[in-house]
């Protein structure tokens, strides 16, 4: 009877490890020898890819996506403060 | 049933209609999962580690190429690697609150179980990496980057133990016939997943944004 809440839940994770998959090719830690150079458009990628994993966190493992209008207005609201503060932070 | 569906708009619409036709979802009615003490502590500790990862950008953003260059000193395979087994912890335990709901409380605890071994599985590879940090020469004391590197991940940690822990109680109300409150395991689940959801945080700004 679980079914399709538990196949929701599996796509969820599916899409989550692919973005982490996807972010250990984006990530600086495995440029052999040479120095990473600092890249915007890398950056903003990496943020926008945080910024949905974060939200299917909370929408589908937490929930939310059911909870009250309060929750969802909270969350939504940390999200959004936090990922445009530090890309406010890292452009300026 | 329309306020819902309104504020699914973001990801995949066919999870949206998954979780319409699911009858596991608190039949799609709006369900604060949990209970409201649960989420006070959640809400609190997003907004205090809101707060430390942005103080962590605007060091960042005073010596932008030593922060860059002190990045690329952590193996990005083991920050992989731990988000990959917190993130199937966190579907373990997703589950976990789908059978507890489904009255199937054998396999809610055998979830629980696997859940809380992933989040053992991420302190030991933590453990390792800050060894093979320490072994290398990057301390605390090293630079801003490593001094950031190891509170945040440290303070994460704590919250990782702190979360085993309460899955303990999770299992305990699990294995008791008489209690199996439905609420408590859901809100043992809403710490777990704010975890994760952390960790999601940690890794972007530490390992990988360059």
């Amino acid at each position: 009877m679980t079914t399709t809440a538990a196949r929701t839940t599996t796509y969820a994770w599916i899409v989550l490890s692919a973005i982490t998959i996807v972010s250990w090719w984006l990530a600086p830690g495995h440029a052999h020898g040479a120095t990473a150079v600092a890249s915007v458009p890398i950056t903003v990628a990496v943020i926008v890819l945080a910024f949905i994993k974060g939200r299917l966190i909370i929408q589908y493992f937490m929930e939310v996506r059911t909870a009250p209008r309060w929750l969802k207005l909270f969350t939504d609201a940390w999200l959004t403060i936090l990922w445009a503060g530090v890309l406010a932070i890292y452009l300026y | 049933m329309g306020d819902f569906v309104a504020h699914t708009e973001q990801a995949a619409g066919e999870f949206d209609t998954a979780a319409a036709s699911s009858v596991t979802s608190a039949e799609g009615r709006v369900h604060l999962p949990g209970d409201v003490h649960m989420w006070v502590m959640v809400l609190g500790d997003l907004i205090i580690f809101g707060a430390y990862f942005i103080i962590f950008m605007v060091f960042r953003a005073r010596n932008p190429q030593e922060f860059l260059a002190s990045e690329q000193h952590l193996n990005i395979n083991i920050g992989v690697l731990n988000t990959l087994v917190l993130l199937a912890s966190s579907w373990f335990i997703a589950r976990s609150v789908q059978a507890a709901r489904a009255d199937d409380h054998a396999q809610a605890l055998r979830l629980t179980y696997f859940g809380g071994l992933c989040g053992v599985g991420f302190i030991a590879i933590k453990a390792y990496e800050w060894s093979a940090k320490i072994t290398q020469g990057y301390t605390i004391s090293s630079n801003d980057f490593f001094m950031f590197y190891y509170m945040l991940t440290g303070v994460h940690l704590f919250h990782v133990s702190l979360g085993l822990l309460i899955l303990g109680i999770t299992v305990r109300e699990l294995r008791n016939p008489r209690r199996r409150r439905p609420f408590m395991v859901e809100a043992g689940a809403t710490y777990w997943h704010m975890v994760d959801l952390l960790w999601i945080v940690i890794f972007a700004l530490v390992y990988v944004m360059r």
